[in-house]
């Protein structure tokens, strides 16, 4: 990840285009560009991480941002208020900026208050939600809607750097970025292992490549000796904990303000396996998109990608995809976040812990906290929950 | 009997002509402040938009036994994901979510043409309805008419001759009932009122005010608002001005006249760019010359919370004075407004008409 801030220092030493987008965003389409993507989510995270977030937060609360709105908006608006350094999350105005409602419409929101502020030109793509009953006509439709803005962002970008559209970068982009995926894709697959050989704490922290350089070459350099490695470990039955009793699926984003709170759970001999959101990055998950279709078709691909993104699965798919999850992973229990700050990925979260419970007799939990807000999180209240949690799964395993 | 086609949106982007030419009649789901939310809240977190969490309790409880069929329209987040607990939990063999765009550009409209087509194919598969554009053009002209009237109606506001709260309730009505009956008590009341003698409550004190913010359902706000002293002349809201501003253009494509009537509509916070709201409200408030715009914003409405630090510095650049008001969506929790709404009509007091 280094590299990736060096690049962005690099852009904007050289006066060479720079770009912010949001996750779940065409990032393959900005690199096909030589354009330098700018992940203010990511930045957000480092903040965090440096524990400055709630300062940056509470200036912007301070702009009259309202306490109740999404902790990485808010970190990153306070985060430029107060000149914050790159390695405090403090990123600059970019040339442009690119955002899409895959996620959330609060992307949007987030990106039309700072290109505002900014002054700095934003291209908004709109993202059809598909729900439970969505039809694959209406799929269909969806998809040229996508591929349609997906052609006019090209032009629009091409307008502003000056420089003409490149198929055969286009397609070395997007295998790139496949690539990338593929490996990461394994990974998760071989956390299907028992014992796990990777910890949720190698996922949350090797994911950001997915969605800050899909399209490079050094991450897949990166990302293939991390599988190397886990590969190894699984050959030679190493876990990433000495005793693995529980295995847990996390959904949501964590707290990266204090993601060492998941080692409390190895004192019960758990260990979480899989979440869904650092497999959503793995992108090319619709089956169609196979590589030869993606290096034919790199736009209708990107376009595809902003489709089928897995965080943003409708309920009832979602509820699928979940049961697959645990018998393939081998769950015992699931933890499901309820993120303060993301609502859209919270709704939902009620039915599918019920379900999960009554149709898969899996013990599920809700947990409240917040992404990137520490004010939000009560770490002695969490430990309670956890613990009574844990008990259960114990019971559970001796029936 | 004709039936209904329930339909929940945060804006207002639905095509009541699409279900009128099937023979249905398009009925607004409205929230219900006065009802618990013990069953919603089981499926919804409680920090999730009041309003829309309200209008799913409704559902829960069980709607109006005409209603035969579910449409629920994008606008923000809270439409989507909820969606799907409504389609789970509320039952109707009839559900569609329509995606209404956020953009206003020709790909946008294309779009939403294909998405409106396809509730028209599925609206004819479903009823068995035949819409054809002869009926299409019946119910376009029919809610073309009602719009010219509530634009006449709203008018009454600014004479002194309409509450503010009256309207709402008419409009409120318009959304809900059979739009045949709708233009007839339209007309009536409109001969009333051109006959009517101001009011004789428009004894100067009131202040003068444009009335926005997120959805605005009840119109018990409206009466709270006008017994503290303010007086509603204008709104730019969905349950208001933005449902007859526009009429529909007849061009010989009625589904295509349709969408561009609702992206030609005034922007709302939901849309993309938004920053056009403001300006709007600008010269409605210009227009109708008022003291001051009050801004009433459901709790955790977030694309409404987004935009007041932009709000309240244009505003405070044209020296219009402007108050952000977040509130529960609880009717007994209104009167916790009264301290600062006081200390907003004392502000106005200074301020000329």
């Amino acid at each position: 990840m280094g590299r990736h801030y060096l690049a962005i220092e690099q852009a904007y030493r050289d006066g060479t285009p720079t770009a912010w987008a949001t996750s779940g965003t065409s990032v393959e389409m900005l690199y096909t560009f030589d354009v330098q993507p700018i992940l203010p989510e990511n930045a957000a995270t480092i903040s965090a991480a440096q524990k400055v977030s709630k300062k940056y937060i509470e200036s912007a609360e301070d702009l009259g941002f309202s306490y109740d709105l999404c902790s990485y908006f808010k970190t990153n608006v306070g985060a430029m208020q107060n000149n914050a350094p790159i390695d405090l999350g403090g990123i600059k105005p970019p040339t442009f900026m690119v955002a899409a409602d895959v996620i959330c419409d609060t992307h949007v929101k987030w990106f039309q208050v700072q290109s505002q502020r900014y002054k700095v030109p934003l291209y908004i793509i709109d993202v059809p939600h598909v729900t439970s009953n969505t039809t694959n006509k209406q799929k269909e439709y969806y998809q040229s809607y996508v591929e349609e803005q997906m052609l006019e962002l090209m032009d629009w970008i091409s307008e502003i750097t000056k420089k003409e559209y490149n198929e055969e970068k286009s397609r070395e982009v997007i295998t790139n970025s496949y690539e990338l995926s593929e490996y990461w894709i394994k990974i998760f697959e071989l956390r299907k292992t028992i014992p796990c050989p990777v910890s949720t704490k190698d996922t949350f922290g090797g994911l950001f490549p997915l969605f800050t350089m899909p399209g490079l070459k050094e991450p897949i350099r990166v990302f293939k000796k991390m599988y190397q490695e886990t590969k190894e470990r699984v050959d030679n039955g190493i876990g990433a904990l000495e005793n693995e009793q529980f295995r847990l699926l996390f959904e949501g984003i964590p707290f990266w303000y204090n993601l060492k709170f998941f080692g409390v759970l190895e004192q019960w001999g758990a260990i979480i396996v899989f979440e869904p959101y650092t497999y959503s990055f793995g992108k090319f998950l619709d089956p169609t998109m196979t590589k030869d279709y993606i290096i034919n078709n790199p736009i209708k691909a990107m376009s595809k990608i902003m489709l089928s993104f897995w965080y943003i699965y409708d309920l009832e798919t979602r509820v699928k995809e979940f049961k697959r999850v645990i018998k393939e992973w081998k769950i015992d229990g699931v933890i499901l976040h309820n993120n303060l700050s993301c609502r859209p990925n919270s709704c939902g979260m009620y039915d599918l812990k019920q379900r999960l419970m009554e149709e898969e007799g899996i013990p599920s939990l809700v947990i409240e906290a917040d992404m990137n807000d520490p004010r939000k999180m009560n770490e002695e209240q969490l430990k309670n929950k956890l613990e009574s949690f844990m008990e259960i799964l114990q019971k559970n395993k001796k029936q | 009997m004709a039936y209904k086609i329930g339909y929940v949106d945060p804006s207002f982007n639905t095509p009541e002509e699409l279900m009128m030419a099937a023979n249905l009649i398009p009925y607004r789901i409205f929230g219900d402040p006065t009802i618990d939310l013990m069953d919603a809240d089981k499926f919804v977190p409680p920090n999730h938009c009041f309003w829309a969490r309200n209008c799913l309790q409704r559902g829960l409880n069980g709607l109006d036994k005409d209603i035969k069929g579910i449409i629920i329209t994008h606008a923000c987040d809270c439409s989507n994901r909820e969606y799907d607990i409504w389609y789970s939990h509320v039952p109707y063999d009839f559900y569609y979510f329509l995606n209404a765009p956020l953009k206003r550009d020709k790909i946008s409209l294309k779009f939403f043409i294909n998405d409106l087509k396809e509730l028209k194919f599925q609206l004819e598969e479903h009823f068995g309805a035949e819409i054809t554009d002869k009926k299409l053009y019946e119910a376009i002209n029919l809610t073309n008419e009602i719009r010219k009237l509530l634009k006449k109606i709203s008018e009454y506001r600014n004479k002194g001759l309409l509450l503010g709260s009256e309207f709402h309730a008419i409009i409120k009505n318009a959304y809900k009932s059979d739009k045949k009956d709708v233009l007839h008590n339209l007309k009536e009341k409109l001969k009333k009122l051109e006959i009517k003698e101001p009011l004789p409550y428009v004894d100067g004190s009131k202040k003068r005010i444009l009335l926005t913010g997120s959805i605005l359902d009840d119109t018990e706000i409206l009466i709270y608002l006008e017994s503290l002293g303010f007086e509603i002349v204008t709104d730019d809201l969905c349950i208001g001005t933005r449902y007859f501003h526009n009429l529909i253009e007849i061009t010989g494509d009625p589904i295509k006249d349709i969408a561009n009537f609702h992206l030609s509509k005034p922007p709302y916070s939901t849309e993309h760019p938004s920053s056009g709201r403001f300006d709007f409200i600008k010269t409605l408030a210009e227009k109708y010359q008022v003291q001051g715009v009050i801004c009433l914003v459901q709790k955790f409405c977030e694309p409404l919370l987004y935009e007041y630090p932009f709000f309240r510095d244009s505003f405070k650049k044209i020296g219009m004075p402007f108050i952000f008001l977040e509130k529960e969506y609880k009717r007994d929790s209104y009167k916790q407004l009264s301290t600062k709404l006081e200390a907003f009509k004392e502000i106005l007091r200074g301020v000329k008409k």
